[in-house]
């Protein structure tokens, strides 16, 4: 049959895989939207088009600016790119690399990348990028209790936080699926992600008028090939939430247990298909609900956070 | 306590499942403005726990219990809900859509409600886990999440201030008391648990009273009007 692939060679892949799948994943999302609003949309591959147009095109800085604002896109995508070494993204086994940090390393590095994009919108002096750094630290501030408890739950289910562990959990039984906590802690994590990705409804992706924007805003002043890490940043930050919703907590299968080629490459096929299918999820929650005014979001959250808490809850009491 | 918990099977997750969102739904109430989305979710709850009976029966082997939820089902299902619609659009003046008094009759803002309602919850919870009490027929769990049901439906009726919204938590109240009925005592005779069911009958003609004479004097549903003493 296929060559057994080495072990650094499947963490390579499982970084790559993100690289490269992102865009693609946000193609098919707008794809899918468009069609839902009865449009042809843009073209599957439109978003690899807009990077590539935008890495070939000068960068420019706003007076003043000091280097960390052309460091900072740098910085978020590295960032980004590490935590395919954490999550389980290929394979069900844990690679050599995969200890080096639990869940709430990974929440350390999605948090560290969207610190340094918000310094950087600060350093421009343009009110609108300033207003979206500060909106998008006021709201992960109140999304972060959330995601504290879908770890406790994690952590009360397994006796880790460590992804891998999650997984392993959910796959071994039925009883483990429809558990009320886990059921609970996934749809938290679901809202949690919603509101992470800018997506409605939080803030509507598509749209350029400033005074709703919560994210989209910080990239204003970036131009060129920064402005392509920063797109390429967000897609992959997407991608990096759906893979941990679905190969951590909704559908842990389908990865590759050997390390053998024709497993790797379904893994691969598998992971970009659970990617497009919790995308069509969010197309379809983009197109059924209206977006929330700001002072709404806090409701939102609210929702989401007595949802992980109800899970805590019930593990608490045994059996849940 | 051991962190690692073994999964308590899939009756049991799916009847712990089914009442965990009972009571999420129960939230879903606490914090809907309009009147007739809040009988929307009623509708689902009660439909929920006429599932929640067949899964037992079905489980448990307890015949009678597809009797009760045939019944439970057309009662708060089809009639509760079509009685309170015909109420509220009667109380309606002319093609407003809600009921005067019922929007904005929230005392708290809904992020404080569900704040508060996580607190009850979070009481009715651990008393009733502290309980141990073990049914026949469904886990522990679902006791104590209709426990908590229970206390957020009290919690719904105390900071709504429309006499609508309050009907409505005291059905949800008694979808919550049949929830518990269903884990403590899933073998209980047919003839009691219908008895139960026609208790909800008698509340709602009581709150039907309530709501046409609230109506009548105040042109409202709002049970602020009622803080005044009148000779």
């Amino acid at each position: 049959m296929s060559a057994a692939l080495p072990i650094p060679l499947i963490q390579l892949l499982q970084v790559l895989t993100v690289a490269v799948g992102a865009p693609g994943v946000t193609g098919v999302i707008a794809k899918v939207e468009a069609r839902l609003q009865g449009r042809r949309g843009p073209r599957v591959l439109q978003p690899y088009y807009d990077l590539g147009k935008l890495f070939r095109k000068e960068a420019l800085a706003p007076e003043g600016a000091s280097w960390f604002f052309l460091a900072a896109p740098v910085i978020a995508v590295t960032a980004y790119l590490t935590i395919p070494l954490l999550i389980p993204v290929l394979t069900s086994y844990p690679l050599p690399l995969g200890y080096m940090g639990d869940i709430l390393g990974g929440g350390f590095l999605l948090s560290l990348a969207s610190f340094v994009v918000a310094t950087a919108a600060l350093e421009t002096g343009d009110p609108y990028a300033q207003l979206g750094s500060s909106r998008a630290k006021t709201f992960s501030a109140i999304t972060e209790p959330v995601v504290l408890f879908v770890v406790f739950t994690v952590a009360l289910l397994t006796g880790t936080d460590l992804p891998y562990a999650l997984a392993a959990t959910v796959r071994s039984s039925a009883g483990q699926i429809v558990r009320p906590a886990h059921l609970l802690a996934s749809a938290a994590l679901f809202m949690v992600i919603l509101a992470e990705t800018g997506r409605i409804p939080v803030e509507t992706h598509t749209g350029t008028n400033e005074f709703g924007m919560i994210e989209e805003a910080r990239s204003f002043e970036h131009s060129g090939p920064y402005l392509a890490l920063l797109r390429w940043g967000s897609e992959l930050k997407q991608l990096i939430l759906f893979t941990i919703l679905a190969d951590v907590f909704l559908a842990p299968w389908g990865l590759a247990s050997t390390q053998r080629l024709g497993a790797v490459l379904l893994a691969i096929a598998a992971l970009l298909a659970k990617a497009c299918a919790v995308g069509c999820v969010v197309a379809i929650v983009d197109n059924s609900f209206a977006k929330l005014r700001l002072f709404k979001i806090t409701e939102f959250v609210s929702g989401a956070f007595l949802l992980a808490v109800l899970g805590v809850f019930t593990l608490y009491l045994g059996g849940g | 306590m051991d962190p690692v918990q073994a999964a308590p099977g899939v009756y049991e997750g799916v009847a712990n499942v089914i009442a965990a969102v009972m009571l999420v739904i129960e939230f879903g109430m606490l914090r809907q403005a309009l009147a007739r989305d809040q009988i929307r979710l009623y509708v689902a709850q009660s439909a929920l726990i006429s599932v929640l009976a067949i899964v037992i029966a079905a489980d448990r082997n307890l015949p009678d219990l597809y009797a009760l939820a045939a019944l439970s089902a057309a009662l708060k299902v089809v009639a509760v809900p079509l009685v309170m619609r015909r109420l509220l659009g009667r109380s309606v003046p002319d093609d407003g859509d809600e009921a005067p008094g019922v929007s904005g009759s929230q005392t708290l803002s809904p992020a404080t409600a569900v704040l508060a309602g996580i607190v009850l919850a979070a009481i009715g919870f651990f008393c009733f886990g502290a309980l141990k009490i073990h049914g026949p027929a469904a886990p522990a769990l679902a006791l104590a999440l209709a426990a908590a049901m229970m206390l957020v439906a009290f919690g719904l009726m105390i900071v709504r201030r429309d006499v609508a919204s309050q009907a409505i938590g005291f059905f949800s109240l008694e979808n919550s008391i049949s929830l518990a009925a269903l884990v403590v005592a899933a073998g209980l005779p047919l003839i009691l648990e219908t008895a139960f069911l026609f208790d909800l009958l008698v509340a709602v003609v009581v709150f039907g009273m309530l709501i046409r004479v609230q109506h009548g004097r105040s042109e409202s549903l709002s049970t602020s009007d009622l803080t005044r003493l009148r000779g």
